[in-house]
């Protein structure tokens, strides 16, 4: 489970451009589940996923993350977590050019000094998983833009994470590949895996595999529009 | 006073420490009273983003402290030459009634700072700063000290006249008058010596035991504080007498001269690291059941006993060496 308690972060704070990006956001979320963070441009939902990702941390509040709180942890913690524990897939997808595809999956790997042969193994396996082994060689600023966003999913599975946030994954992505990409993640959820993605494209916040949908706006929550959301309570909404 | 590149250089030091421990200090009273983990007000947030400075400006300053030590000894030596009647640093820190007190202070802050980066090296290991007002209530103690340090040391630095006849460590530290440096200068040559190696020999089969099963930490940290005066007395009751192979000539400074090698410093050098290093195991045994430390203290604590015994192994190396290759002859 992952509790925000109160959570603000303030950018700027005390200059004249100071901007409350998160306004005290408390929320539950459940293991297991595949929940939206939906609202206009700007209402904070990047900022409140790299809270939750340990990329950044909050000006006030406290969020717990499987029973361990995070906020208040030393850096040299937080690698370990972000390292361990999640798995990131960027709206530009942040390849690295210049190097190949199976060279980008296996990088977030290097740290942990696993075995070359069995990190190879592991990559190649992740890239077989998306159909994208044969390009496993190619210089990443080849790929087209669905090739290059489920080689960026590769990369965010390979330390085995047990938490996958997704910003706009499918901003660059038409509509053929986007609910290709909501199927990876019918596959992820089937493996268990906790999902958080920010999203205002309907292919994702009415896709069928999404359990809670947080409505932000201004940095808020939302309420009026908050909920959880089940398979059959959508099925009733489709069927009308 | 006396420009001299050395005591600038000291003093600016010294004020550059004071200012930022100053700094660190008015956190540290901020921490003592407002620290509150389970809090996610803004200030506790603020508060935890600054011990990372905190703790690395400190771990500088002190870094600094450690070499300042050295510094003040070699400046203060190397002045003998400008005081009539100093042939060593014995004479020129009673030039004035600053020179003793501030090298005494100076000594307690290099052990105290020492055993504070120890205490500050376990709690950042943890990830929720378990001894963190312990930490900040010691470095509250610490600050007047390093303040008085500073003022002291200006003090003796300002009121030295090169026109003073200052007496030499011949007569400081000689045998039968009735100072403490005499007195410790005519204690007899060989129960010292068995105190030396008895207290040399339990610091060692201590520490080695401890390393190895971890058990008796406080005994061996009270025996290393022992066996770290002891030694400093045997230096001046016997093994400085080795060195320059004088019966009567007892100086603890001399040692730190060019005629001699520059021995004293690594005699001392040996000695106050092997204090820390041991004492610090006594330090963090009050700390090592609580739960976030008891991953990190035993394994921490293990490798300063080693460290300790390494040091106090050298020193009596050396000690040893000069004793049995010196032309003096004390013990028939
Ligand atoms: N590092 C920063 N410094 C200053 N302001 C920032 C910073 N990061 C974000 N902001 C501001 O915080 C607000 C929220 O940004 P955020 O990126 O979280 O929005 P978003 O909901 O992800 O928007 P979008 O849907 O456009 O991606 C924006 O107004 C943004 O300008
Ligand atoms: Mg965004």
């Amino acid at each position: 489970m992952i509790t925000l308690a109160n959570v603000r972060k303030i950018f700027n704070q005390a200059r004249p451009n100071e901007y409350t990006a998160v306004d005290g956001v408390s929320l539950q979320l459940e293991e297991h589940d595949v929940t939206v963070f939906k609202g206009p441009s700007g209402s904070g939902k990047t900022t409140l996923l790299s809270l939750v990702g340990c990329m950044a941390r909050p000006t006030s509040g406290r969020i717990h993350l499987l029973g361990r709180e995070i906020t208040s942890l030393p850096e040299r913690f937080l690698t370990e977590i972000r390292r361990k524990t999640f798995g990131f897939i960027f709206q530009q997808f942040h390849l690295i050019k210049g190097i190949s595809v199976l060279d980008n999956v296996m990088l977030p790997a290097y740290p942990c000094g696993e075995r070359l042969s069995v990190l190879k193994e592991r990559a190649l396996h992740l890239l077989d998983l998306f159909n994208v082994s044969q390009k496993a060689h190619t210089r990443v600023e080849w790929l087209s833009g669905g090739e290059a966003q489920r080689v960026a999913i590769a990369r965010a599975l390979i330390n085995g994470p047990s938490i996958i946030i997704a910003d706009e994954p499918t901003a660059h992505l038409d509509s053929m590949h986007s609910h290709e990409l909501v199927e990876i993640l019918r596959g992820l959820k089937n493996d268990r895996k906790t999902i958080l993605i920010a999203s205002h494209d309907p292919i994702i916040y009415d896709s069928d595999i999404v359990d809670k949908v947080v409505h932000l706006r201004d940095g808020k929550v939302d309420e009026g529009d908050t909920g959880p959301r089940t398979r059959g309570h959508l099925q009733l909404l489709k069927g009308r | 006073m006396i420009f001299h590149p050395a005591i600038i250089a000291l003093c600016v030091a010294s004020l550059f420490i004071c200012l930022m421990i100053a700094y660190s200090a008015y956190y540290g009273i901020k921490i003592v009273k407002g620290w509150d983990i389970k809090s996610g007000s803004e200030q506790q947030l603020v508060l935890e983003r600054r011990t990372y400075l905190i703790s690395a400006i400190l771990t500088y300053v002190f870094g600094f402290y450690l070499i300042s030590l050295f510094l003040y000894v070699f400046t203060v030596d190397r002045l003998h030459i400008v005081f009539t009647g100093a042939m060593c640093a014995a004479g020129v820190l009673k030039v004035n009634s600053y020179g003793y007190p501030t090298l005494l202070l100076k000594i307690m802050i290099f052990i105290f700072a020492g055993l504070w980066l120890i205490v500050n090296y376990a709690d950042n290991r943890a990830y929720d700063y378990p001894i963190i007002k312990t930490k900040y209530l010691l470095l509250l103690i610490l600050t007047p000290l390093v303040i008085t340090e500073m003022i002291l040391q200006a003090g003796y630095f300002l009121q030295m006249h090169p026109n003073i006849i200052t007496s030499c460590c011949g007569s400081l530290f000689s045998e039968g008058k009735s100072s403490l440096t005499s007195e410790l200068a005519s204690l007899p040559v060989v129960p010292m010596e068995v105190a030396f190696y008895l207290s040399m020999l339990l610091t060692v089969y201590l520490g080695i035991s401890f390393h190895r099963k971890g058990e008796k930490g406080y005994l061996f940290s009270v025996t290393v504080a022992i066996a770290f005066l002891i030694s400093l007395v045997s230096i001046i009751s016997f093994i400085s007498v080795y060195y320059y192979e004088l019966p009567t000539h007892h100086c603890p400074f001399c040692i730190l001269q060019k005629e001699y090698g520059y021995i004293g410093y690594f005699l001392y050098v040996a000695l106050l690291g092997g204090a820390v290093s041991g004492m610090g195991v006594g330090v963090l045994m009050p700390f090592r059941n609580i739960e976030s430390l008891t991953g990190i203290i035993p394994s921490t604590q293990r490798k300063l006993a080693l460290i300790a015994v390494v040091f106090f192994l050298i020193f009596t190396a050396l000690v040893t060496y000069r004793i049995v290759f010196s032309n003096l002859v004390l013990v028939s």
